[in-house]
């Protein structure tokens, strides 16, 4: 911690205090986040309480709630946090694509990779998804967009190379990717899919949506 | 039927009826056992009786309205005319209109697929097997008829159409979106997938 004394004996020290507190604010939010995480994992949304989770993050309710507005923000955060490692993950897998087949079972596979060892999450996510004001505030979450833009610009790049007709309906296959993405998830919660089966299913899917703009 | 089977019997219908107003109305985690029981007229305890969850009674609830939606669906099929793509949004359209007259409850159901908490018995969502059964029959009839590919696997056709109809439910958890609205996004789905599925001309 050398350094971090010597930091504070310089003169920018009144600029450097506001910043150590927010590492600490930043810390306490993470503590809370892993402790949210777990326990929507193990109890689901309606079942984890912010008075279990600010006992898992060794803290008080009202500590957790000087972070978090209340459950559904702390939930919104965590998506918030992992739909952009998704959209990361899928955006490089795209890039890899051969083909726009390739491509867009690329893209699925890689959502489906991310949340293969956190499906309770993805779980809790899909029921409160269904719920009128949570449901849209997730659905409203930018990274939502951008995997329906990303499934939109690999149908853009398959009219470019002319395996797709110029007239192909890209906002509608788009929507209906994405659909089809999320309708694979209950078969990998309940029917405990593989990574395999769940690609196999999507492989014919891609193949039924792309179907009618493969013909000029 | 002896006296106290009766009894149970009245005191179940009472239960499931005010379960389904009130699920509807104030909505299915907002509704306690305690304000179904009153409002049926019963003791919580003979809501227990008859249920042994909350759940349970969500399930029995949307197992009584998916009878009656049958009803309707074994009434209208054998009248089903003009090409597959109509007759699928035809069968779509007959879900979403049914459907949407207790949009809640509905959507309650689908959330209590994905609920931690025990006692439901609910199936989770898109694996209907009655409807996922008529679309397949649906799609195989015109094979057979020749407006469809005959080489193609229906269920494959089958669950892209699933999918897609579930999407529709989520303009309405998410929108408020009508059954005209669902219909004719549905229409224009189950048109993309045609244009893929029709015989390849020679």
């Amino acid at each position: 911690m050398k350094h971090v004394a010597a930091v504070e004996g310089q003169s920018e020290t009144r600029v450097r205090m506001p910043t150590r507190r927010a590492l600490a604010k930043q810390q306490t939010r993470a503590k809370v986040l892993a402790a949210a995480r777990e326990l929507f994992s193990t109890e689901g949304y309606e079942g984890a309480t912010i008075r279990d989770i600010a006992a898992a993050a060794g803290m008080s309710t009202g500590a957790v709630f000087a972070n978090f507005a209340d459950k559904s923000e702390l939930f919104r955060e965590i998506m918030t946090t992992d739909l952009a490692a998704v959209v990361e993950a899928m955006t490089e897998a795209a890039s890899r694509g051969r083909t726009v087949d390739d491509a867009l079972l690329k893209i699925f596979s890689a959502g489906y990779g991310f949340y293969k060892s956190q499906m309770p999450l993805a779980r809790a996510a899909l029921g409160l998804s269904w719920s009128w004001q949570d449901g849209q505030a997730l659905r409203a979450l930018a990274s939502i967009q951008e995997i329906i833009d990303l499934f939109g610009e690999q149908l853009a790049l398959g009219v470019e190379r002319g395996e797709l007709s110029q007239e192909c309906e890209i906002k509608l296959r788009s929507q209906m990717l994405f659909d089809n993405y999320l309708a694979n998830y209950p078969q990998a919660i309940f029917g405990g899919w593989s990574l395999e089966a769940l690609q196999a299913r999507s492989r014919d899917q891609i193949r039924v949506i792309l179907a009618g703009a493969r013909r000029g | 039927m002896n006296l106290r089977q009766t009894q149970k019997e009245a005191t179940r219908r009472r239960v499931l009826d005010a379960a389904r107003d009130l699920f509807e109305t104030v909505g299915y985690e907002e509704t306690t056992v305690r304000e179904i029981a009153s409002q049926a007229g019963v003791a919580v305890g003979s809501v227990f009786t008859c249920f042994s969850s909350k759940a349970e009674v969500l399930s029995q609830v949307m197992q009584e309205r998916l009878d009656d939606l049958y009803g309707e669906l074994d009434r209208v099929t054998p009248h089903l005319r003009g090409s597959t793509a109509d007759r699928l949004s035809s069968i779509f359209a007959l879900h979403f209109a049914f459907e949407t007259r207790r949009t809640q409850l509905f959507l309650a159901h689908i959330a209590a697929a994905y609920s931690w908490r025990p006692g439901g018995s609910s199936v989770p969502y898109g694996r209907n097997p009655r409807l996922r059964g008529t679309i397949r029959d649906c799609v195989v009839e015109g094979q057979e008829r020749g407006d469809v590919d005959p080489a193609l696997d229906p269920d494959m056709i089958v669950d892209t159409l699933m999918a897609a109809y579930a999407w529709n439910y989520r303009l309405a958890a998410w929108e408020n979106a009508g059954p005209e609205r669902m219909s004719a996004n549905m229409e224009q789905q189950i048109a993309l997938v045609a244009r893929g599925f029709s015989p390849v001309p020679n």
